[in-house]
Formats: structure tokens, sequence, C-alpha cells
């Protein structure tokens, strides 16, 4: 009998701790002689600094320090942007602002304190004198002529330009049997909102000059690289830990500004400095996501073959440049074809500044705005050429056998069965039944919908020639004297689940218990190298570095068993606790090839003792996941209130190692792909003040507003890991957001309409229906 | 934000017009008043306790009358700020004769910023107007006692 683990539905290891609150987060670490720190916030989105007085926060007593821009200057490094785009202009970003705010929530002043609530009160004591400047709210005008310039030294507000062309425009525009559809669409801007909020304890020992870090970040290994730099305290002096992470949704995959502060105070003063974010400083200074407005043309055959495909995408990146923003709508265009091979492309992307917080990257990073502008286009169609939306799509997909598919876009999408997906997803919701239903309903004054959605993605980042600082992830297996396993990673799950994942390929691969094996990540001392967790890469990626190493644990194992054995080393295999000959004929116990390994009595010649073995997988391409989403839903025609009905998805997310996560993954994803559709919308007013800054005002889901979601999967395994998977974790939110888009504008449809930005708010609709039936 | 309207008192309009521009009179009628001390230039300086929604801040402001006409009609500058953000406002107040009354009529534009703008937005105009009517109804009173 062989232990089989994986694709298994294993509890996750670390739930233990976390559901009983055993787990600790940054805020439950308390040093010895820590201060806290808070930060004074610009309330303008655009103003220069005339003035500002700290003397009254000083003089607070339990007020250890105040630094201002001032202070930092020259001192304390500023807050990096990784993107290498050609081009690129980057804005010097000062982790405190030293003589203009750009944005609302910038921070100006830090004070350090005793505790935490004398530092607040302290920080609201700081005087700060604005001269305003008048502030550019929206990327269209800020692109406009005579508009006001944010950085000066650019001389306009545009970032970056970036275009992908592909194919013979001259030979489309010249068909005049090809039919042009036009829309604009708005992608609006959304908060991240992980459970967690930020926060960070640096901690600089003078004696041994050694800074270490504790932080809520999906990236510690490149965080310890980037505050080294900024602090100026040598990197190998330097140390990130990771502790429990609630959550980040690519919200934490950054270095931000406080971190830095955090450092720089600490290194003045020698004593722990804490920081933990509010809510409000969350939804105000926490990178936000999306925000793009896109202007699309599509050039489709009368049978619905799509043969051109033309946008315009406007990026909102905010006012400066967090680690990834100008990065994350270039895959906005490098997605922009969805799973159909359109062969002639005109992509513009323009990345502008406004005075807002900065955008990058949130669950799907660039990829749900892509999917959200082809899959609502294949509804257009359809709609303008009176098709069935199915059949549209399946008129456009490619053949599983066109795999691996090179498209005009510059990637080579690995391995799909487009039809598959859509043709289960269409039994699942019984799509020819639900038409019927609808057509019955329309009778009744009663709107249904349905909406569907068929998304590929771009996973498992990356090949490192593609990727700004590396593409590859580092895993480590050590077998201890005790046959214990301890698995280093240096992807930094945070509530994904890796725990479990990772155990459950290593148990397998060895052989021994699921128990027997422990996983670590998230400090920089114990893994030796890593990159992080973010664009679904963690089980792909390092997840393979992990089995990588596993196998080469097995080789040197299997060389000692032989040798032990007195057989030649072969195909040994590894079972039960065991490592025996293919005929089960010859065994001999796993702790004793460990005791021998490591005790070293009789090691076969040019063997080293000791079994710890550490790799590092570079990835040959991206993986390319996809699925297919069909929403049903109800709109009622007096409120304007849309109910999702029902949400039937099936996601091919390669081979899949754990299908508990993979649900908990997607679940996840849905949540949120359907709030941004529904609910969920940042509001800057035309000063640039942030107007829906709290969770009273943000309108983030909650469970009662969803409906149980219809999960399934197929499994086409990729061919650019062994572990055939490909990613999963932000298939939810590409999925579905257009998929309930395209079923509430499915309801709408006896009202003539043809596309409603979202939100879809119950007024918005509202109003689109009062105008009346129309008879089409 | 824009806030107008029109409110009566009974008394005459230059009784109202003085006393509009009386600085005792204004920091008993101003909501949340706690201080109004006159400038050598001829603004006051005021420290005014002001909630909005879940929020009640102190803010240190400046209140400036400009291109008055008396007893006709003048221009206020009102700004403040404090932990909860600032405030800004500028309004004209316009004085007609209404028989043995006066009627006031102002009209103004009003900025937030800060958290006040962030989680008290929806709440704003309806405490911005509460403010005004509460600001009259004390002025009036304040006549009244004379």
């Amino acid at each position: 009998m062989s232990t089989k683990l994986l694709g298994e539905r294993i509890k996750r290891k670390e739930d233990p701790r976390l559901i009983q609150g055993r787990a600790h987060y940054v805020d439950d670490i308390k040093l010895d002689g820590m201060l806290h720190m808070v930060f004074a916030r610009s309330v303008y989105a655009h103003a220069r600094i005339t003035k500002v007085d700290t003397t009254a926060a000083r003089a607070l007593p339990g007020v250890v320090a105040v630094y201002t821009g001032q202070d930092i200057k020259g001192k304390l490094g500023l807050v990096p942007c990784a993107a290498g785009m050609e081009g690129l202009k980057i804005p010097d970003h000062p982790c405190l602002a030293i003589d203009k705010v750009c944005y609302i929530g910038e921070p100006i002043a830090a004070v350090v304190a005793r505790d935490r609530y004398v530092a607040r009160d302290a920080a609201d004591l700081i005087e700060v004198n604005y001269d305003p400047l008048p502030a550019v709210t929206d990327p269209l005008k800020a692109l406009e002529k005579g508009s006001n310039v944010i950085h000066e030294e650019f001389g306009d507000n545009v970032a970056f330009v970036a275009k992908l062309d592909a194919g013979d425009w001259k030979v489309v525009e010249a068909d005049s049997t090809l039919k042009v559809i036009k829309q604009r669409f708005i992608n609006q801007r959304l908060a991240p909102i992980s459970m967690e909020t930020r926060g960070v304890i640096a901690s600089y020992s003078p004696g041994e000059d050694t800074l270490t870090v504790w932080s809520s970040t999906q990236i510690p290994h490149i965080l310890k690289t980037q505050l080294a730099l900024m602090s100026g305290v040598d990197e190998a002096r330097s140390r990130v830990i990771t502790p429990e992470v609630g959550g980040g949704f690519g919200s934490k995959l950054n270095v931000y500004g406080e971190e830095g502060v955090a450092c720089f105070a600490s290194k003045q003063l020698g004593k722990p400095v804490k920081w933990i974010e509010g809510r409000r400083e969350n939804m105000l200074a926490t990178i936000h996501g999306r925000d793009q407005v896109n202007d699309l043309e599509i050039y489709v055959q009368p049978d619905g073959k799509v043969v051109g495909l033309k946008c315009l995408i406007v990026a909102d990146l905010g006012a400066y440049h967090q680690l990834l923003t100008p990065a994350i709508p270039t895959l906005t265009a490098l997605m922009i074809l969805g799973c159909y091979n359109i062969k002639h492309v005109d992509v513009e992307t323009k990345g502008v500044f406004t005075n807002k917080m900065a955008t990058d990257a949130y669950r799907g990073a660039g990829r749900p705005e892509a999917t959200y502008i082809i899959e609502r286009a294949m509804d257009l169609v359809a709609h303008e050429l009176k098709l069935d939306p199915a059949e549209v799509r399946e008129k456009n997909f490619p053949s599983p056998k066109d795999f691996p598919l090179a498209l005009p876009t510059g990637v080579t999408y690995d391995t799909a069965n487009y039809q598959k997906t859509l043709k289960r997803v269409l039994k699942a919701a019984s799509y020819s039944k639900l038409r019927k239903e609808q057509e019955r309903l329309r009778k009744k004054g009663k709107y249904l919908g349905i909406g569907l959605s068929t998304y590929v993605e771009i996973c498992a980042m990356g090949p490192s020639s593609r990727m700004p600082a590396g593409g590859w992830e580092a895993g480590t297996v050590r077998v201890e004297v005790t046959g214990k396993v301890t698995v280093l990673s240096g992807a930094s799950p945070h509530g994904q689940g890796e725990e479990t994942t990772f155990a459950q390929i290593v148990a397998e691969e060895l052989g021994i218990p699921f128990d027997d094996v422990t996983v670590y990540h998230g400090d920089t001392f114990q893994i030796p190298m890593g990159i992080g967790t973010f664009g679904s890469r963690t089980t792909a990626v390092g997840g393979t570095a992990i089995y990588n190493a596993a196998q080469r644990i097995k080789k040197k194992m299997a060389r000692i068993a032989a040798h032990k054995l007195g057989i030649k080393p072969g195909a040994l295999q590894f079972v039960d606790g065991k490592i025996q000959t293919a005929d089960g004929q010859k065994s001999i116990g796993f702790g004793e090839v460990v005791a021998e390994a490591i005790f070293a009595k009789q090691l076969p010649p040019g063997i080293e003792p000791g079994l710890t073995e550490h790799c590092v997988f570079e990835p040959p391409n991206y993986t390319f996941p996809f699925g297919a989403h069909l929403a049903v839903t109800e709109v009622e025609a007096e409120t304007g209130e849309v109910r999702l009905r029902d949400y039937f998805c099936v996601d091919d997310c390669g081979r899949i190692l754990n299908p508990m996560l993979v649900d908990g993954q997607v679940h996840g994803g849905l949540a949120q792909g359907i709030g941004q559709a529904l609910w969920e919308e940042l509001v800057y007013d035309e000063n640039g003040q942030l107007v829906t800054g709290s969770l009273m005002d943000y309108a983030l889901p909650r469970a009662h507003q969803f409906p149980w979601f219809n999960t399934s999967n197929t499994e086409t395994r990729t061919p650019v890991n062994p572990l055939g998977a490909k990613g999963v974790g932000e298939a939810g939110t590409i999925g579905s957001t257009p998929a309930v888009v395209n079923s509430v504008m499915d309801a709408l449809r006896p009202f003539g309409v043809r596309h409603i930005d979202m939100p879809l708010k119950p007024e918005k609709l509202w109003n689109a229906m009062k105008g009346g039936l129309k008879t089409s | 934000m824009t806030l107008d309207g029109t409110y009566k008192i009974s008394a005459p309009r230059d009784i109202v017009y003085k006393q509009l521009m009386n600085p005792e009179v204004l920091s008993r009628s101003l909501p949340g008043c706690e201080k109004l001390t006159p400038n050598p230039d001829g603004s006051f300086s005021a420290q005014l306790k002001i909630g909005i929604a879940m929020m009640r801040s102190t803010y240190q402001g400046r209140v400036e009358i400009l291109d008055a006409v008396a007893p006709e009609h003048f221009r206020m500058l009102v700004e403040g700020k404090g932990s909860g953000g600032f405030m800004k406002g500028e309004g004209t107040l316009t004085l007609s004769e209404d028989g043995d009354d006066t009627l006031i009529a102002y009209k103004g534009e009003a900025q937030v910023g800060g958290l006040i703008a962030s989680v008290g937005q929806r709440m704003i105009l309806g405490a911005a107007k509460q403010n005004v009517t509460q600001f009259f109804q004390e002025f009036a009173k304040q006549i009244a006692a004379r």
C-alpha cells in the first residue's frame, strides 16, 4: 500500500492554530523596550507643504521622537519601484513627504512614543500648513493638454505608453463585411482589504549592527534587500521575518514607506519600533487595485468569428509608483485576447499619474481587466449579431490540438481545453432549461439573466527573463536525525495553505507520514533564497522546487539503501516508511537509511554525509489556467436590485494537489470578483478626497449576499513543471466579474440595455430600466 | 458642497446686520464655538468643536468678513483645521427688509478634507445644513434677548 496524499482533501496543517487564535501576527510580537509609531498624513490630495510644526507633538509626555521629510532626506532611501519598462517615468517617492503632497493619506511625519495612544495623540498635534494645488483625479482629463501636472519635472502626467501591434490592419479595415463593435468600459478602483492590515516591527541592534524586521508581507526576501538598501544596513546583517499574515491579495507584494521609516527610526533610536496600520489608513494608503478606462473596438465576421481587436487602455496609476504599479496594466494588454486566437491586435496602454494612492497588484492584477474587456466583448458580439453567447465563444476557441499556442500578444499558452470547461458548465447549470425559464419569466415581468465568462489567466510567475527581479523559487528538504522532515520554502504563503500542500508533496514522495513533515517559510535567515507568493505561483513554482529537492533526497537515500542492502542502485520505491525493491522482496527502514546518511559509518564512496537538498526551480514558461463560469441573476424591475441566484464554475488549474484548498481559493476569489461586479468601488471626489474611506462606505460583500457556489474542475496538466499544477489563487476573481456583469446585462436585454459600468448598483439599473421595455 | 437658503429674523435690518458683525453674539451663535477672538487685520481666530458622523474634533480656524456693505450684504470666509481634517467655506449673506423683519439669504460653497471627508461624507451635507440652521436659531435668540 502506497501513501496516497496528492489529490486528496487533506485538512490544513495551518488551521488549528489559526482557528484557536494561537497564531502570531506582527501585532502579537512584543519586544523589550519596544516603541510605537504613528503617522501624520496629508489631508490634501495635492498641495505644497509650507510648514510642519512638530513642537507640540514633541512636548507631549511619552513622545520619544518625531521625524519629518526633512529629517529623512538623504538618510533614508526612496520607496522602490521594480518595474523596468523602457521610457518609464519614475518620480522621487520619499518615505515621508518633503515639500509636496500628492495624495490624501500620504505620510508627512512619524511620531515614535512609548505607547501607541500617546503617539496617535501627538500625531494630531503636528501642525501642517498647506498651499493647496488643483487636484488631478480623472485619468482622462489628466491626459488633456493644459491639465495640471503632478510631477512638474516630467511636463505631463503620462508615466508610460506601451504599444502592442500585430497582424495586418490594412486588410482588416478594408474588409467591408466585418462589423465593428465599439464600447468603453470602466474598471473601477478597488480596495484589497485584507483582514489583517499592514504592520511592521524594525529592530536595529547598534552593537551587532544588525537589522531585524518583522513584517506582514508577501515577499520577505525582496523586502530584506530593499530595506537594507533604503536604511543603509548591510544586507548580510539584515533579516526579515514574516510571521502569520492575515491576507494580502497582492497588497503586501510591496515595499512601503512606513516600513522604511520604521527601520530609520529604530536605527536612530537603537530600539525596536512597531507600526500597525489602522483600517482607515489601510483604505487610504495601502495600494489600490484596477482603475482603468478601456476603449475597445472589435472587428467581427457576420458568423461571429472575431478577427481584430483594438483597445486603448488608460490606467490610473495614482501619484507615485509602488513596487509594480506600472507593470500591472501591461498584463492587461498581454492577456487581452483571452481564450481566443484573434489575429489582428492593436493595443495601446497609457499609464497616467493622478492625485490618488498608487494602484498595484490586487488579486488578478491586470488580468481581471483583460478578462472583463474580452468577455464583455464576446457578449456584445452575441448581442449585436443575435447569436447565443456560448456559441460565439465556441466559434472563437482554438482547438485543444493547437497547444502550445503562440499568440500575437507574445505569450505562448501551454495547454488547454476550453471546449470542455464550457460544455461542463453549461451542463451543470442546465443552460437550455435556464434559457426557457428566462423566456417564461420575462412574460411575467421577471428578469432573469444568464451570464458566461470563459477565461484564461497567466500564472505561475514566471520565467526570470520576463520578471523584474527573478521568477524562480527556492525550496529545501532536510531530513532530520529522527527521520522527521523539515521543508523550507522561499515562497511565502499567507493563507493559501501551502504548509499543507508542500507537506503532501514531500510525504508522498518520501513515503512517510504526512505529520512527519513540517514546512517553514518567511524568515530570510532560515530560508536561503526566495521570491514570494503572488501571481498564483506558490504551488506551481515553489512546490516544484520542493518536489525537485525531494527527488534529490530520494536519489541519495536510494544509493545508501542499495549499498546497505547489497544490491545495485536502481529503481527503489519509497513506501510506508520503507525503501524497497520494486518486487518488495528487499527493503530497509526509512529511519535506518537516515541514520546511516547522517552518522556516516558505512556510506558508499563519494557520498557526503547529511540529507539536506536545496533546489531552485526556474520555470520555462508561465502557466495558463482557464475555466468557464456561469452566473444566474434576477433583477428586480421596481428597485433595480440584483439577486445572484446561482453560480456555477468549472476551473482548470492543471493537476489538483488538494481539492479542498482549490475550492477554498475559488470561493474566496469569487467573493472578490462578484464584489467588483456588484458592490465595491473606491470613490475620490473632485478635490481628491477619498469619500469611501471606511467599511461603512466601501461596500465589501458579506457572506449572506452569495449563493452556494457550484464549483468543479477539469484537470489539464501543464508540461511547464513536473507537478503539472498551474495555479488557482486568482482564478475565481478573474472569471467571475464578467460572468456576473454579462448576466445582469442579459437580464436587462428586454429594456434595450447594452452596457452599464460596474458596480451594478440598484440606482444605475433602475435608471436604465425606467425607460421601459424595448421590443427588438 | 453648496449650501443655500433663507432665514427670517424678527428684527429690523440695521440691528440684524450690526449683530452679525458683533463677535460676542457670533461666538454665542456659532455651533461648537469655544473661542472667537479678533485679530489686528480685522479677521477673527476661532476654535470650534464640531462633530460629524462619529467624529467630534476641535478645529482651529479663522473667520473673515469681506466686501461688507452695511446693512445689505457681506462675504464670509471660514476655514478650520484639526485632527478630523480641514474645512473651508465661503459664502455671501444678503439682508433684505421684510416688513418689520429681516430676511437673510445665504449662499455658499464648502469643502472638507481628511478624515471627515473619508468617513463622514454621506453625513456632511446634512450636518452642515443642521449647523447653519442651529446658527440662525441661536442668533435669533440672541437678538430676541437683547
